[in-house]
């Protein structure tokens, strides 16, 4: 039956998870990586939820050596009360429930919300029954590998999913990249830019693995930049400057522009440039906020950061550019040639073409200053391309979607019966998806 | 506890203490080598002899002490066929954390169902009677634990197919009243 | 969550947020069902029109059963010539909405059930025959019914994934619903057990109406020289029964004398009733599986305590931090 089943694509990211089926465009459900569960939100109570306090029993032997851990028989069923996604969200502002994040820094920290998060994902959204699907998760780079073992263990031993094959996401994020039309050889080298809502990180890869040494990441990503948005709507005290109103002007007007300072003096000579947004409240009630400077400016603290923060003030090309410059001497001219965008806060108009002309520029500087320095020897110069394709908000995911079709995906995936065989150490080893030789 | 448990533990407890009686011993067979003696079995004169402390045909634990080395199996009850899935399960948890428990060994060997290697390296780090008491406790709470979980199932199950079976009776009077 | 929903839950919010007058877009959307049952959503060469495919694997058996009639019913106008590569289609044209948001949600909740409706007709057959036979059935005592009437309908086997079926079979008592299960793991095997002991038991015990469970390993009387029913006698496949899960009055359904009284299901119930067994099997499994990551869970615990006991066979070995009479700090080694 496997045979025909779509694979089963799961993004699981630190703000929002991605699920849907390989061959798909889009993922099928996006929906915040929260789980709701009955009793306190984290962090309270040391034992956490799903441990009853029950008098402790002094053990046998031990001359009661202090209390220890006791779980008393349940006959509840806390265990399947519980929501994910938005529903959690929405659980949680009532009353008797705690939301939990399992996810933090792109790593899943709490397994038993994580496995119970995987179930209801399966069973209540996708449904489709485990056994019958292929599953390609993601994981972020340098996750450890006993958490790969983890994911596995559950995947195989709690679902008994027919096969599983583990991406790094980065990995994806180029896959993905291979719709667009500037990408001619399907390498998986090249750097990516990923930029969510918490953190922007800047991945070298080459030849499908990660360069793990060289990973550097950036504290500036689209929450700044809806923040930097309010606090200029406060500046000019618009009549509404709540965080919503930011985002949605931040997805809807903001773009990159080439310069700052000509871009501020078209907007003087243009008064079209400024622009209009209504905000309507629930109840009919309509407010006009007026959309100026900050369309260009709300980008800008990628390439001047000073404009945000005081303590981060490397402008993002030229932490790419030291990305690359850390990474092998052999694979950097792939690196430079293949920068690839993926993520929502990388969507802003222009932001790709911006990049490049700003790493370009690093890289021919520096390359006239050791033409000059070792006497008159002529440099062949060095391709800086940025890819933006159209597949770039939830790339990684795209990336599985499109390799989670292709006919040899099932090969390269481990499947139940080698699981059972070698154990869970299995899954530090994948064979490379959509590497040399594949599709 | 049951009658029997007690002298069970209490015999356990004594035999471990007095095995555990470890020094540092280099290997004889090969130079510059320090095994334990109990795994790489090259020199039967430092071996000495396993002993099996047996509750029932079900629960018994085997020492096998050496010189530099005691490796302590134990076989934990498993009544039935869910009992014995829930060992597996478990055991097979456990074994796959070895890295952290310091003294688990990956494999049980055969005929039990976990097996611990303590070597005088982990009793010159480790305060001896606190490992025993490590292992007595294991004991107590394994059994304690699979039976919880097997209840657990049970519960759950029942649970489950109530509430299946329970719409549609719920239906059904209503239906009943309708008619 | 306790119980599995009955519709397709991406289809229901994509259709809702297609309907509610959103500008249309280009949608191209393979989504899967329970048992390998394949939806496509796609729009045609306008966006505005939506195609809603389904394809199942035992959709020719289906058929046999009446499903073309069935789906005609929920989704008459809307019907058109199957996509290829799939069994049945329907489309709905943006522009031709019903008027009232009751009606839309109800057009979408009937979309989102197309998977229950097409497996529904089969069950809706032995219902009729049912109420058939025990018509005919009340004309005679229970000795001298024709063999006809005291066997019952012919059994109808739906062959819904590769290695399991559906059997539903009416007579003049009751309707019987026989799921073969087959478990490819030992310790599902195991689980399944555990929790199949307990639908058999629950009418015994709690629910005094629920319905009569069976289960058994090889197949049981009904299927008897029906095609395809293997008996490995290996015990790797089980039959469960569902008998008398429609009428109250069946109860004693065993005894010599069949409740007579005309009592006729409302629609709305049969409906209900049909969703929720349809569910049973995903149900089952969810459950196991539910389980297994709670005893994970308990697995979780129990390991960090026992860590937690090892931990304290280390001596203290923390370094001590010190403080010089001039406040500077030293580290005293272990």
């Amino acid at each position: 039956m496997a045979n025909q089943t779509p694979a089963v694509v799961m993004d699981n990211g630190t703000g929002f998870s991605k699920l849907g089926f390989a061959g798909n465009d889009s993922p099928s459900f996006v929906f915040p990586t929260a789980i709701a569960t009955k009793g306190p939100a984290s962090g309270a109570a040391g034992s956490g939820s799903g441990r009853p306090a029950v008098a402790n029993k002094p053990s046998f032997l031990t001359g009661g050596a202090g209390p220890q851990g006791h779980l008393s028989m349940k006959r509840g069923t806390e265990d399947l009360d519980f929501f994910i996604g938005d529903e959690a969200i929405a659980a949680s502002s009532g009353p008797g429930y705690g939301l939990h994040y399992p996810i933090r820094h792109g790593q899943i920290e709490n397994w038993d919300h994580m496995e119970r998060f995987w179930s209801n994902s399966i069973f209540k959204y996708l449904r489709v029954e485990p056994e019958d699907h292929f599953f390609l998760l993601t994981e972020p780079p340098l996750n450890p590998p006993e958490n790969r073992e983890n994911t596995a263990e559950i995947f195989f031993e709690s679902f008994n999913c027919a096969g599983l094959y583990i991406a790094v996401q980065a990995v994806l994020a180029l896959a993905a990249s291979w719709t667009s039309s500037k990408v001619q050889d399907r390498s998986l080298t090249g750097t990516v830019i990923d930029s969510g809502d918490g953190v922007t990180h800047v991945i070298p890869v080459a030849e499908g693995y990660v360069i793990g040494s060289s990973i550097k990441s950036i504290p500036i990503a689209g929450r700044d930049i809806t923040y930097f948005v309010q606090s200029l709507l406060r500046d000019r005290g618009e009549p509404d400057s709540s965080l919503k109103t930011a985002q949605e002007i931040k997805e809807e007007y903001c773009y990159v522009c080439p310069d700052i300072v000509k871009e501020f003096s078209k907007y003087d000579r243009d008064r079209s440039k400024f622009l209009k947004h209504v905000v309507s409240h629930p109840g009919g009630r309509q407010v006009t906020v007026d959309v100026g400077y900050e369309r260009f400016l709300a980008p800008e603290i990628f390439f001047n950061p000073e404009i945000y923060s005081s303590d981060f003030l490397t402008p993002l090309p030229v932490v790419v550019d030291g990305v690359i410059q850390s990474s092998p001497i052999d694979v950097r001219r792939g690196l430079y040639k293949n920068i690839v965008l993926s993520g929502g806060s990388t969507l802003y108009k222009d932001f790709g073409r911006r990049l490049q002309r700003d790493i370009k520029h690093l890289v021919d500087d520096r390359i006239r200053a050791s033409e000059l320095r070792s006497g008159g020897a002529k440099s062949g110069g060095l391709e800086v391309q940025v890819i933006t394709h159209k597949r770039q908000r939830h790339g990684p995911w795209f990336g599985g979607s499109l390799l989670g079709q292709t006919p040899e995906f099932r090969s390269y995936c481990h499947t139940k019966a080698e699981y059972q065989e070698y154990g869970p150490g299995i899954v530090r080893r994948f064979a490379l998806l959509g590497g040399p030789g594949g599709s | 506890m049951s009658q029997s448990l007690r002298p069970y533990l209490q015999a356990v407890r004594s035999s471990l203490t007095a095995a555990l009686c470890l020094s540092n011993f280099a290997s004889q067979t090969a130079e510059r080598h320090n095994v334990p003696e109990i795994e790489a079995r090259t020199s039967p004169e430092v071996l000495l002899n396993p002993l099996t402390i047996a509750r029932n045909e079900n629960e018994r634990v085997l020492i096998e002490p050496s010189i530099n080395s005691i490796r302590v199996s134990i076989k934990i009850k498993q009544a039935d066929e869910i009992e014995q899935i829930l060992v597996h399960k478990f055991t097979r948890f456990l074994t796959q954390r070895a890295e952290s428990f310091f003294i688990l060994r990956r494999k049980p060997i055969k005929g039990y169902d976990i097996s611990f290697l303590i070597t005088n390296f982990h009793t010159e780090e480790m305060l001896k009677h606190k490992l025993v008491d490590f292992i007595i406790q294991f004991m107590e709470e394994v059994d304690k634990e699979i039976s919880e979980m097997k209840l657990f199932l049970n519960a759950r199950a029942r649970f489950v197919a109530e509430s299946f079976l329970t719409p549609v009776c719920i239906a059904s009077t209503l239906a009943e009243s309708v008619c | 969550m306790l119980l599995l929903d009955y519709q397709n839950v991406l289809i229901q919010s994509v259709l809702t947020e297609r309907f509610s007058g959103a500008p249309p877009v280009h949608i191209d959307q393979t989504v899967s069902d329970f048992d390998g049952v394949i939806f496509h959503i796609s729009t045609l060469e306008s966006k505005t029109k939506i195609m809603v495919s389904i394809q199942i694997r035992c959709f020719q058996d289906l058929v046999r059963y009446g499903a073309e009639q069935v789906l005609s019913r929920e989704y008459g106008p809307y019907v058109v010539p199957p996509e290829p590569g799939y069994d049945f289609s329907i489309v709905v044209d943006l522009e031709n909405l019903p008027a009232e948001k009751e009606a839309r949600e109800e057009l979408v909740n009937k979309i989102a059930l197309m998977k229950r409706n097409v497996m529904a007709a089969p069950f809706e057959q032995a219902y009729q025959e049912h109420y058939q036979l025990r018509e005919e059935a009340s004309k005679f005592t229970s000795e001298e019914a024709p063999q006809g009437v005291r066997e019952g309908g012919e059994v109808k086997a739906i062959h819904y994934r590769e290695e399991e079926a559906i059997y539903v079979k009416a007579s003049h008592d009751r309707v019987t619903v026989i799921f073969s299960t087959v478990f490819r793991e030992e310790t599902d095997r195991v689980y399944g057990k555990v929790f199949i002991q307990e639908f058999v038991d629950a009418r015994r015990r709690a629910i005094q109406n629920a319905p009569q469970v069976l289960f058994r390993n090889d197949p049981p009387l009904e299927l008897q020289g029906v095609p395809g029913v293997r008996n490995t006698g290996t015990g790797e496949i089980g039959y469960v029964t569902f008998g008398g899960w429609i009428f109250l009055e069946k109860q004693n359904a065993e005894a010599d004398q069949p409740v007579l009284f005309p009592r006729h299901l409302t629609p709305q119930r049969m409906a209900d009733v049909i969703s929720h067994i349809q569910t049973f099997r995903d149900y089952f499994h969810y459950h196991i599986k539910a389980s297994k990551a709670y005893i994970h869970t308990r697995m979780r615990r129990r390991t960090a305590d026992f860590l937690q006991v090892l931990r304290r066979a280390r001596p203290d070995s923390e370094e001590k931090e010190r403080k010089t009479a001039s406040g500077r700090t030293f580290k005293v080694g272990v």
